[in-house]
């Protein structure tokens, strides 16, 4: 089988009732997506309505850090990739790999982000200094709160990897879990230009 | 792959994909997985009904109270008032007055019409009428159910928090809505409340767009869906882009509020400020669209009752599903309209009053469809046909006072009158009452398996259909000459002293109103326990529900139907017997009629 996929790449017919939760979760997303378009909406307003950025004439908010985090937010989306090809190429290894190194890099993302938001907030900027502050914090928080939730989703998603329960055939929760992450990794770069770059 | 899948006409390889996936799953057997954490779509319908009817009852008792302050201001409550308003002697509070319109809007919107016509029959029409053995994902609708019950708690408990319930109005504009405008728990919970109830309404509309694209029976294209299914459809299309919109907004408030941020302050203290206005955006982003959600359903079921009991074909079937999609995409786009006097620069106005006035269109040949659908019909004027031409009249009063409001120079004027109050409540109120009504009369022998009192239901709707025109009429009056809206007691006012005799005159009709709804709750009640047993299909219509037994088994249908014709297949000439063809049905005594037949419209 191995050794097939590897001249054929292969991919078994999907089976109805996966289809069906596939479509359901992309629509989820774009609602979801919707969400998130709003907030992004609340960023443009009140940039549009303060002339001078940041308003207060604070100092703009580190990139260095920011930046790497956006990379191994991303590198935890990367590993899910991998882990989802190797589900899909009946690789069990590869997926136990790819769902842990997610989880390692998805941790490593919350821990940095405390790290920036503990020298911010020590630095003397906070949510109720002015609108700055509440748009950095307000939305990164719900953000970190979505990486929170996918993190639960790789947790739940271990023991089904361990005993092998996923197969080519079988593993859509892997796949929804996935959409997921590149879903919220899409969001956190968006973020990441509007909040931090921009 | 699943190429069969979408409306293909038959295919046995189609045919059996569907029994593979749809298991008939055995009946539960305990009580609370029966009735209390069902995953049964008919019984998640009927939860979100009776919470719905619970919800209408109590707004519409806070509605009494709003028109008795109005009728009598200063003079204590009748009956109940030396409870509710212990404090001030049964006396209306002005406080109590502003919580009282708040959360009267608040539940009718979200937990009355909302759990009834989406939850309700959302649920329930979806999967019956679309030929399917559930919704496709039948958790995901019990958890949406127990979503809106953990919702509707908060909110019932954020009546008995210090300083009451919230007080912003249900648009909740900061800054009254800030911890400036309404200090304490009572808005914050409101935000909460509404936040949740918006991720159930979320869970519902996955749902049921996921169900409409994926399990409709072989042979059901789009255009073999009956248009209740259309506007049900659209509607969680709609709730699905933007509900998550005023959850954003719900979000922002709730930081601004318990976390200190300046979202939606500003002033001289804070430098660098949120700003107020964008609350009212992001709200009516979402609260345009809400207004079509919350009527959509009710468009979809008169679009088909008025066909049912015409005994004709729905006129221009595609063009009426069509410009219900047209009215979707231009509510995207119109919500300025809600925001003309809030400095907007008069070009972008212009903008939405235009694209506002092009809704006019699709909606008017919705309108025409209507006419022409009962027009020289043999109509049968059941209480279901009743309350559908009752929506028809009452949604083109409604539709007419829009465009007023939609004209920039007018708004200006009527702008927070009651002429606003008259037009939502006939388009939102009365169009969606009696459309509520006319889907509950409809469905209630396939609902519950039993017949109502017939005379009974046509007393209600007379009850109900002449108070609720002389309100609303008269409000637009009212509104006309400028009486202005949520003011506590209008005598306190020189200019509209006058108007207090044509206020007291709503007043009563509303009373009358109120309780012209007794006789459907003897009505509902004795039918539900004691009602005569339905028959199969007592309205003698075709579409899939009714080719069932009455109420439907746990997995609706046995055998997942075939559709071979359009949702209103009446007088169909090849046919002789009777005047009507199910939708699964051969032409009787043609044999081989499901061969030749395509599935027409």
């Amino acid at each position: 089988m191995t050794a097939l996929n590897d001249i054929v790449p292969f991919r078994a017919p999907r089976r109805r009732s996966d289809t069906n939760s596939f479509v359901g979760m992309l629509i989820f997303l774009g609602t979801w997506a919707m969400m998130f378009g709003a907030l992004f909406f609340a960023y443009a307003e009140v940039r549009l309505k303060n002339a001078e950025w940041p308003p207060s004439g604070e100092a703009p908010l580190p990139i260095a850090l920011p930046l790497l985090n956006t990379i191994v937010l991303m590198l935890a989306s990367v590993a899910l990739g991998f882990a989802l090809k190797a589900v899909r190429t009946a690789h069990p290894g590869g997926l136990r790999l790819g769902l842990f190194g997610a989880l390692v890099f998805g941790s490593l993302f919350l821990a940095l982000q405390m790290v920036v938001w503990r020298s911010i907030y020590l630095g003397g900027l906070k949510p109720s200094t002015d609108i700055y502050g509440s748009v950095f914090y307000g939305l990164t928080c719900f953000h970190a709160l979505h990486v929170l939730v996918g993190l639960g989703g790789i947790i739940s998603l271990l023991p089904g990897a361990l005993s092998g329960k996923f197969n080519v055939q079988r593993h859509a929760s892997v796949r929804h879990w996935v959409m997921y992450w590149h879903f919220v990794d899409v969001v956190w770069v968006l973020m990441f230009v509007t909040v931090y770059v921009l | 792959m699943d190429a069969h899948a979408h409306g293909g006409h038959s295919g046995p390889d189609g045919h059996g994909g569907y029994h593979e996936e749809q298991h008939i799953h055995p009946d539960p057997t305990t009580f609370l997985r029966k009735y209390v954490f069902s995953m049964d779509h008919k019984v998640i319908a009927k939860q979100f009904i009776w919470l719905g009817l619970a919800f209408l009852f109590i707004g519409g008792t806070m509605a009494m109270m709003i028109r008795w302050q109005l009728a009598y201001p200063g003079e204590p409550f009748p009956v109940i008032g030396k409870w509710v308003f212990a404090g001030s002697n049964g006396i209306v509070s002005p406080s109590a007055y502003t919580s009282l319109f708040t959360m009267h809007g608040t539940i009718m919107i979200f937990f009355a019409i909302t759990p009834i016509m989406i939850g309700g029959f959302g649920n329930f029409c979806i999967p019956l009428m679309i030929g399917a053995r559930d919704m496709i994902f039948p958790l995901l609708n019990m958890l949406s159910f127990w979503m809106q019950m953990i919702s509707s708690g908060v909110l019932i408990a954020s009546f008995f928090v210090p300083m009451g319930a919230a007080a912003a109005g249900w648009t909740s504009y900061a800054t009254l809505s800030t911890n400036i405008g309404t200090p304490g728990w009572g808005q914050t919970m409101w935000a909460i409340s509404i936040f949740l109830a918006g991720i159930s309404t979320i869970m519902g509309a996955v749902n049921y767009i996921t169900t409409v694209i994926r399990l409709r029976a072989p042979g059901m294209g789009y255009f073999q869906m009956p248009l209740t299914v259309w506007g049900l459809w659209l509607t969680a299309i709609l709730n699905a882009l933007f509900v998550p919109v005023l959850g954003a907004a719900g979000i922002l408030l709730i930081f601004d509020r318990t976390f200190g941020t300046h979202f939606f302050m500003t002033g001289t203290m804070i430098k660098g400020g949120g700003d107020p206005l964008l609350f009212q955006h992001l709200f009516w982003i979402f609260g345009h669209p809400e207004v079509y959600i919350l009527i959509l359903p009710a468009w979809g079921v008169v679009s088909d009752l008025l066909a049912f009991f015409s005994r004709k074909p729905a006129y221009a079937y595609k063009v009426t599903a069509l410009s219900m999609v047209a009215i979707c995409v231009l509510s995207a786009v119109v919500y300025g309209h809600h925001m003309y006097v809030t400095t907007m620069s008069p070009l972008l106005g212009e903008g939405f009053m235009v694209l506002t006035m092009i809704i006019s269109v699709p909606a008017m040949v919705l309108f025409l469809n209507w006419m022409k659908t009962v027009w020289k019909g043999s109509m049968r004027l059941t209480s279901p046909m009743l309350f559908s031409l009752g929506v028809v009249f009452v949604f083109g009063v409604g539709g007419l006072t829009g465009l007023y409001l939609a004209d920039i120079p007018q708004d200006l004027y009527l702008h927070d009158t009651y002429f606003v109050v008259g037009h939502f409540h006939m388009t939102m109120a009365a169009a969606v009452f009696l459309g509520s009504f006319a889907s509950i009369y409809f469905w209630f022998p396939k609902m519950f398996g039993r017949q109502f009192s017939e005379g009974l239901a046509k007393l209600h709707f007379w009850l109900s259909f002449i108070p609720i025109n002389i309100i609303f009429c008269s409000m637009l009056v009212i509104g006309n000459a400028g009486m202005q809206r949520r003011l506590y007691n209008p005598n306190d006012y020189e200019m509209f002293k006058h108007m207090h005799p044509l206020n007291r005159w709503i007043s009563m009709w509303a009373f009358t109103l109120f309780f012209g709804q007794i006789p459907f709750i003897y009505n509902f009640f004795k039918s539900v326990f004691a009602g005569k047993q339905a028959e199969m299909n007592p309205w003698q219509v075709g579409t899939l529900e009714w080719s069932i037994p009455s109420p439907p088994p746990h997995h609706n249908f046995d055998e997942i139907p075939h559709v071979i014709h359009g949702p209103h297949e009446y007088n169909n000439p090849a046919v002789t017997t009777k005047d009507w063809l199910g939708q699964a049905e051969e032409i009787p005594g043609t044999g081989g009629g499901a061969a030749v037949s395509k599935p027409a419209n």
